[in-house]
């Protein structure tokens, strides 16, 4: 059962989606921040501007106003006393006379003002640009003096703004520089926070990871945070669970053998007796004995074999461990089993010692020795070196080999390799090189075939063991 | 004189087929099938061995363990069906001296039997007494005392002591230790030795926790103090 992702842009990793929701959330605010910082600051201070102008417009068009009542009105004077707030410029209009500011033409009065204050009593402004320089414009249709005056007087004055217009790009520019700060600081609080989110998923990434190479036992600390807690949670039940299941098989196979223990010491005993008294049997008989006895052998060592197979090996105290000099223990058993190989001990080899079961090793190099009786005519050679920090025991024959396809394979349990597929006289129950392989993983180490070092025909089984201190 | 074995095993068949094993040892061998018929049969004073199997009915081979170590140091043998460190270390601190797994060979009974029996009858190695701290032992007689007070050691842990005062502060590694005291060859069983001595500590130490003449020589051995 493989169940699938609930989340959108699945082609986009988690990080990137925390680290992208972050920026964009942080662009946004900052956007959102500086356009309407931008807009209220220009408006008020626009706003204030013009207050202050219309104030002084009006102020100025009331005296220009008072100037009317003259016979032949002369704005020149007039004009120049006028208060100029900020260099604001001024015209009067009367019919085709104009009276203005030095810098002013009428031609730079926006039209739409002009014709705005020449159709109306009230007073007219409108922002817009001079030379490329933004200005404000007022205007306003004076009442004429006399009823004998005929032609409008329309007075204008035209304020710039280029102080409001550098401060404001200097706004710009600062809220500016502060929506890039806020971006970059989402970019960096959505990577952190990515990883602080992913953290938790590390933690269960490596319990998982220990769990698969053995450590069933791992387990991950439980959490405070309510939405980890259920990851946690979880796991953690899964693992249970799975330990568990794998104890029951275990067990069941321990039990097995257990049960099978009883009958086995009967039959142990029996044939023992017998074969202490086959000088009273006949040919026959002393026959079917030897037939019996090698049966109950075999069926002993399957037991014991299974039983040692299905140990529950997270329980570290099953073995008894100690210091084990592998040379002198090789040296022990290619003795015990009475095998005519060459043993070379490399110098350095001879004082390594490795920490563990000295009875659990001891099968490995029985279960070696006699695999090589079994498919490859016989030990012939047995090596121990100490490559860096572990010690190399490799056992070689001269049998048929294994071919590189196979040579996973035979330590699997109950697989034989093809040229032992047949099952003759003293064949093992295929448990032993499992064994080797369950042993020397037990011991941090490993075990592997190669072809013979020498290039002749034959096997060589390599099992590596940390020295002890360097596991 | 013949041996005495007395057999608790309450599968009828091993109990058979390990009489006519044993019998054919020229040992003279009675059977039980339960704590309490053991009780029944056990002798102090004829019983050479005992062979108590861990599972029995009703009271278990550790109680039976116990209820003989109250009345006797007679060598007792356990057979277990699981080798695992819980039974074999629970068997030994119940008093049993030796523990062998199923299936095992009746040759190798035997065997044990005997290493037990050479050892509870005679101590060979230097016979002469000797005395360590407050105490004395006399090999030959199988006596040790402390402070003039008989101590009630079993014929393994007096062995063991008399192993260690042999070579009194020297290291002896428990390899040497399982061959000299039980006669082992290359894979007696570690647990022996730690039990047995933790037994003798108990017995000889003032201070148990804190041991004056058995030391352990971590990861080598263990040395009695001279």
């Amino acid at each position: 059962m493989r169940l699938r992702w609930r989340r959108p842009l699945r082609r986009l990793p988690l990080r990137a989606r925390v680290v992208g929701a972050f920026t964009l959330g942080a662009c946004l605010a900052a956007f959102l921040l500086v356009v309407l910082t931008y807009s209220l600051s220009r408006g008020s201070m626009l706003g204030s501007r013009q207050d202050s102008s219309e104030v002084q417009f009006f102020a100025n068009a009331t005296q220009v106003q008072g100037s009317l009542r003259a016979e032949s009105p002369d704005f020149t004077v007039l004009l120049e006393s006028l208060p100029s707030l900020s260099g604001s410029r001024s015209i009067v209009r009367t019919g085709s006379d104009v009276w203005r500011s030095p810098s002013l033409v009428p031609s730079d009065l926006p039209d739409e003002l002009v014709a705005a204050v020449e159709g109306s009593d009230q007073a007219h402004a409108m922002r817009y640009r001079l030379d490329g320089v933004p200005q404000l414009a007022l205007g306003l249709r004076l009442r004429p003096a006399a009823v004998s005056q005929l032609s409008e007087t329309l007075y204008f004055e035209v304020v710039p703004l280029a102080e409001i217009e550098a401060t404001l790009a200097s706004l710009r520019l600062i809220l500016g520089v502060g929506a890039a700060l806020t971006a970059l600081i989402g970019i960096s609080i959505g990577a952190w926070a990515g990883g602080r989110l992913l953290r938790p998923l590390a933690t269960v990434s490596d319990a998982a990871n220990s769990i698969a190479h053995g450590r069933f036992d791992t387990r991950v600390e439980r959490s405070d945070d309510p939405d980890l807690a259920v990851i946690v949670e979880s796991f953690n039940d899964m693992a249970d669970a799975m330990e568990r299941r794998i104890a029951r098989d275990a067990r069941f196979a321990s039990d097995v053998s257990h049960e099978l223990r009883s009958p086995l010491q009967t039959l142990r005993s029996s044939v023992d007796y017998l074969n202490s008294h086959r000088d009273e049997l006949s040919a026959q008989g002393a026959t079917a004995l030897d037939l019996l006895a090698s049966e109950v052998d075999r069926f002993q060592q399957l037991v014991q074999d299974l039983l040692e197979i299905s140990r529950p090996d997270a329980d570290g105290s099953v073995f008894e461990r100690g210091l084990v000099n592998v040379t002198e223990l090789v040296q022990h058993r290619v003795r015990a089993l009475g095998d005519s190989v060459t043993l070379e001990v490399s110098p350095a080899a001879t004082d390594a010692v490795v920490i563990g079961d000295k009875r659990g090793l001891a099968q490995v190099f029985d279960n070696l020795l006699r695999n090589a009786d079994k498919h490859g005519g016989g030990a012939t050679r047995v090596e121990i070196t100490r490559p860096g920090y572990s010690v190399q025991v490799a056992v070689e024959d001269s049998g048929p080999g294994v071919a590189p396809s196979e040579r996973d394979l035979v330590f699997e349990r109950f697989t034989r390799g093809t040229a032992a597929r047949k099952r003759g006289a003293g064949t093992g129950a295929g448990l032993g090189l499992a064994l080797v392989y369950e042993h020397t993983r037990r011991h941090g180490g490993t075990v592997h075939i190669e072809s013979r070092s020498d290039g002749q025909r034959g096997a060589r089984f390599v099992v590596e063991l940390p020295i002890a201190g360097h596991r | 004189m013949t041996t005495n074995v007395l057999a608790v095993e309450d599968d009828e068949r091993i109990r058979t087929a390990l009489r006519l094993a044993l019998e054919d040892e020229g040992w003279h061998v009675s059977e039980a099938e339960s704590c309490e018929e053991a009780l029944e049969r056990f002798t102090p004073d004829s019983t050479d061995v005992v062979l108590v199997d861990i599972m029995l009915p009703g009271l278990d081979g550790f109680d039976l363990c116990r209820s003989i170590r109250r009345i006797s140091h007679v060598p007792i043998i356990m057979v277990t069906a699981r080798d695992d460190t819980h039974d074999v270390v629970a068997g030994l601190e119940a008093g049993a001296d030796d523990y062998l797994t199923k299936p095992f060979a009746p040759k190798e009974l035997s065997a044990r039997i005997r290493a037990l029996l050479r050892r509870s009858r005679t101590v060979d190695g230097s016979g002469l007494p000797r005395a360590v701290g407050d105490l004395e032992i006399y090999p030959d007689e199988g006596v040790v005392r402390k402070n003039d007070e008989e101590l009630h050691l079993t014929k393994t842990e007096f062995r063991l002591l008399c192993e260690l005062s042999d070579n009194p502060g020297k290291v002896m590694s428990r390899e040497q230790l399982l061959e000299r005291v039980w006669g082992y060859d290359y894979f007696g069983d570690g647990r022996l030795v730690d039990v047995h001595v933790r037994r003798l500590r108990l017995k000889i130490e003032d201070d148990p926790a804190n041991p004056r003449y058995v030391a352990t020589a971590r990861g080598m051995g263990y040395k009695l103090r001279a």
